[in-house]
């Protein structure tokens, strides 16, 4: 039996639910912290967007049929809080801004929590202004080397169209690099 | 169709290093901080019914409350500066006792001898005094206007 069996068990008695959760939690928060903290940029947004997730998955976990992965599922919820939270924010707090990119680019440069040099703000910029779909997968691809097929379970997506959006999204921010730092040769 | 192993722009030869940064100690207490926010969420949900209810209707009450505003402030300035109530309230001032008490007053100052003598007094029978023959001749005549007026004032 799995770790994640067995805490599955330990979730469905009342009596070991809670434990069983804060097991869970202390389990994947970092992998899902991380993966929303891309998505996101900023360290307080993450930490929202986290807890609502954590909060989504506590609700739901009863109805969890185990045809994927606990970790699978997790990162769909993490993944379309992430989304669904970048629509509402910009929507609410940034009438001016025409679409989540300048959102994400401001977040950014507001963040306290970044320590990137020039070069990594540079990078973290061209990577704002991808699509949400394509700067999902480029993060998920690049940073933390998910295989496609993973991927394609995560996020409901074929292997072609996944492979494809990376294409446009590495072609995106190698000419964003480019244009914007003239002292990497390229 | 495209391979990833295609793709090895210059920016890709760099090592990756995470540029982000976490407060210090901040995955400590994550799980402290979410139980006690699941925690507060259950107790909301058991307490709020009645709030849950009026969130529910608050959209229903707002349209209400604003037919409302709406109709007072059309109602009335509609009800008393429109010429049917202007008439309505003349009349109404007409029948007023006050009025009602000048024209009584009026009537009781006529003398009913007076009344039954100009009821059957003789000034109909002026009237009665033309023949058949001259107000036909009257009517045949085909005089205009102006010369029935000017045969009148002589």
């Amino acid at each position: 039996m799995t770790d994640d069996q067995k805490i599955l068990d330990s979730l469905k008695d009342p009596s070991t639910k809670e434990l069983a959760f804060r097991h869970l939690i202390s389990k994947y928060k970092e992998r899902l912290y991380w993966h929303i903290r891309k998505m996101v940029m900023n360290h307080d947004d993450a930490d929202d967007v986290l807890q609502n997730t954590l909060i989504k998955i506590w609700n739901g976990i009863d109805s969890f049929r185990a045809e994927s992965s606990l970790f699978t599922w997790f990162y769909r919820i993490a993944t379309n809080e992430s989304i669904t939270f970048l629509n509402q924010r910009k929507k609410r707090m940034m009438p001016g801004l025409n679409d989540v990119n300048e959102y994400l680019l401001e977040n950014l440069e507001s963040d306290t929590y970044f320590d990137g040099d020039e070069w990594q703000l540079i990078l973290q910029k061209a990577i704002a202004t991808l699509p949400d779909k394509q700067r999902l997968v480029f993060n998920m691809k690049y940073f933390d080397e998910i295989k496609y097929e993973d991927m394609s379970e995560i996020l409901e997506t074929s292997v072609g169209a996944l492979k494809a959006s990376y294409h446009h999204a590495v072609k995106k921010v190698e000419e964003y690099v480019k244009t914007h730092d003239s002292r990497i040769d390229l | 169709m495209y391979e990833e192993n295609d793709i090895e722009p210059e920016f890709m030869k760099r090592p990756k290093t995470n540029p982000f940064r976490t407060p210090d100690h901040y995955f400590d207490t994550i799980e402290d901080r979410i139980m006690g926010a699941i925690e507060h969420e259950a107790k909301k949900k058991t307490t709020s019914t009645p709030g849950k209810i009026f969130q529910l209707l608050k959209p229903v009450l707002g349209l209400a409350a604003s037919f409302a505003v709406i109709y007072l402030l059309a109602y009335y300035p509609i009800k008393y500066f429109s010429p049917n109530s202007m008439v309505k309230s003349e009349t109404t001032n007409t029948s007023s006792p006050e009025i009602l008490d000048a024209y009584s007053f009026n009537v009781s100052l006529i003398d009913e001898n007076s009344l039954v003598s100009t009821i059957f007094s003789d000034e109909t029978d002026t009237l009665s005094e033309i023949k058949p023959d001259e107000l036909l001749a009257f009517l045949s005549t085909e005089m205009t206007d102006l010369e029935i007026y000017t045969e009148i004032q002589n």
